[in-house]
């Protein structure tokens, strides 16, 4: 089971840079409209980095508590993608099992 | 043909009666292969052990796709779960988290068993980027501690301190606590990291597998007898079931046996080769593994997505992977003589190509060209499985040289340019259109084993 769902969409984010701290705290995504939903994320869980060609893209995986969510920053066009969801697991067990 | 069998009880019991004169001089090399050993004796004089202090650390990543995709994803975080190449029904679980590993679900397991054993197994695809961010992480902080370091594979290296003590003055263990500590910091506090202590390579490797997940052990000729006394033989690094057969047809059962054994019957008869000597020494803390090794090939295989018959999809598929072999051969400086075409079918069994080529290649054109004649060759309506190329006989290129073939400059000329701009926009910018299908359906595969490609990975990423 891969409980990934693609996205793919243009999100509104809300970022907060510290002025000081390790480089996975200085930036950190503190909320996001995705169409209606305004989702508080709470979490940081990994940010790295990666490229298109020379272009840097910046993800960030972030939680809000309960759902995981994979945003991405694209340096050049300065836009944020959500890219992909996996959802909280309280349901999967009967979602396997249906 | 039959070997001459000897038991170990022959050949390596000790000599009780050996008297010690002096204070315990620490041995050498040279001891460790000529004097005689001791029941008397504590281990390490027994065995002649390296009681050099140990200063070799080995830094494994726990489960290092696994962990990277629980880092980021915390809703899988002690769940088992495991990562693939490509998501389908029969695809291999490439890295297992330590909870799926708990239930018995191994890497290369094909998901459907993963599944027969938890129902519940999650199985996400790979995410080279992430692994790439979590191996420069690694490296970076391995490299401020010694410029004599080492990676082993995408998630494993070695740092040896030997002269670096000066500065690296605190003890090992306190540095490998603080490897630890920044691995969390930097990465995620999800990333466990084990590390291993010794005074060769292989001590340390071993040292590392002791206490999964999170250890940090030291394995030096205080606890090396001890040590050895609780694995089985095939717990030992590098001894597998064909040497494992081996090591027992001379009645080699143990690790201990195995450190017993005179170097003699090692290089002599049970390895039949140099090999028994480095075994000898490497087991008794002294290093044999510090050598460089040479490219003496470069290729890329992919398993098809659909097993197909279909000439053009082979085709494109097949072009796409002389391109990216292409890539990596520019990229590592070097030109081909050997070129060598293979398959396998989902029938069953499987047919190879090789040709050896009179010039050496080094242009996706020319490349692309011999694969294309090998290619036409393989049996007629077969379902093709898995399809792959490589190219050997490695000399350094030449291509900075000025040519009197005016078509071969240019030629050179392309292949640098499209490299180029490929390296700026990202790979396949610029590419053959009849790798196009190739495109669609040929995926990144996570190099296991080297490290020499990571940059080019990182680049395609």
């Amino acid at each position: 089971m891969n409980p990934t769902i693609e996205i793919n969409e243009r999100v509104d984010i809300v970022v907060v840079f510290r002025r000081y701290g390790d480089i996975s705290s200085l930036c950190v995504p503190v909320r996001m409209r995705w169409g209606t939903r305004d989702i508080e994320l709470i979490e940081l869980a990994l940010r790295h980095p990666t490229t298109q060609g020379k272009r840097m893209i910046h993800v960030f995986h972030v939680s809000d508590g309960s759902n995981n969510y994979r945003i991405e920053f694209d340096a050049e066009m300065l836009t944020w993608t959500l890219v992909s969801v996996i959802e909280v697991f309280d349901n999967f067990d009967d979602e396997v099992a249906a | 043909m039959s070997r001459p069998m000897m038991s170990l009880a022959d050949i390596a019991a000790p000599v009780a009666s050996t008297p010690v004169t002096g204070p315990a001089a620490h041995p050498t090399r040279a001891d460790a292969r000529t004097a005689p050993p001791s029941a008397a004796w504590p281990d390490w004089k027994t065995y002649r052990l390296n009681t050099e202090s140990p200063q070799v650390m080995h830094i494994d990543l726990n489960s290092a796709f696994a962990s990277a995709e629980q880092q980021a994803w915390p809703n899988l975080r002690g769940r088992p779960m495991g990562v693939t190449n490509r998501v389908s029904p029969q695809c291999c679980v490439i890295a297992a988290s330590y909870e799926a590993k708990a239930l018995g679900i191994k890497v290369g397991m094909r998901k459907s068993e993963a599944m027969e054993i938890c129902p519940e197994f999650i199985i996400l695809e790979t995410d080279p980027s992430k692994y790439t961010f979590m191996y420069q992480n690694l490296m970076r902080i391995m490299k401020s501690y010694s410029p004599n370091f080492k990676m082993k594979s995408i998630d494993e290296g070695v740092i040896d301190f030997h002269d670096t003590r000066l500065v690296n003055n605190r003890s090992l263990a306190d540095i490998g606590t603080e490897i630890k500590r920044r691995m969390k910091q930097d990465v995620g506090k999800w990333m466990r990291t084990n590390i291993g202590i010794g005074t060769n390579r292989f001590l340390a490797k071993t040292a590392a597998g002791l206490h999964k997940p999170d250890g940090l052990d030291v394995l030096d000729h205080t606890n090396l007898v001890d040590t050895y006394r609780g694995m089985d033989l095939q717990d030992l690094s590098g001894i597998a079931d064909g040497y494992g057969t081996r090591l027992r047809m001379y009645g080699i059962r143990t690790p201990l046996d195995f450190l017993a054994a005179p170097d003699d019957l090692l290089r002599k008869q049970v390895f039949q080769s140099i090999n028994g000597l480095h075994w000898h020494e490497r087991l008794r803390g002294f290093e044999v593994d510090d050598y460089t090794t040479h490219i003496s090939m470069v290729g890329r295989q992919w398993v098809v997505r659909a097993p197909s018959e279909n000439d053009d999809y082979l085709r494109s598929c097949m072009h796409y992977l002389t391109e990216t072999v292409g890539t990596k051969l520019r990229y590592r400086g070097v030109e081909a003589r050997g070129i060598c075409v293979w398959m396998g079918f989902s029938a069953g069994g499987g047919w190879r190509a090789k040709q050896m080529l009179k010039t050496t290649i080094y242009s996706d054109r020319d490349i692309w060209a011999q694969v294309a004649l090998l290619f036409d060759k393989r049996p007629a309506h077969m379902k093709v499985q898995i399809i792959g190329i490589y190219l050997y006989q490695l000399t350094p290129s030449t291509r900075g040289q000025l040519s009197m073939l005016e078509d071969a400059v240019k030629l050179d000329d392309l292949t640098r340019a499209t490299d180029g701009i490929n390296d700026f926009y990202g790979s396949f910018t610029v590419h053959s259109a009849d790798t196009l299908t190739g495109t669609k359906h040929v995926k990144q595969k996570i190099p296991f084993g080297g490290t020499e490609y990571f940059d080019l990975l990182l680049k395609r990423a």
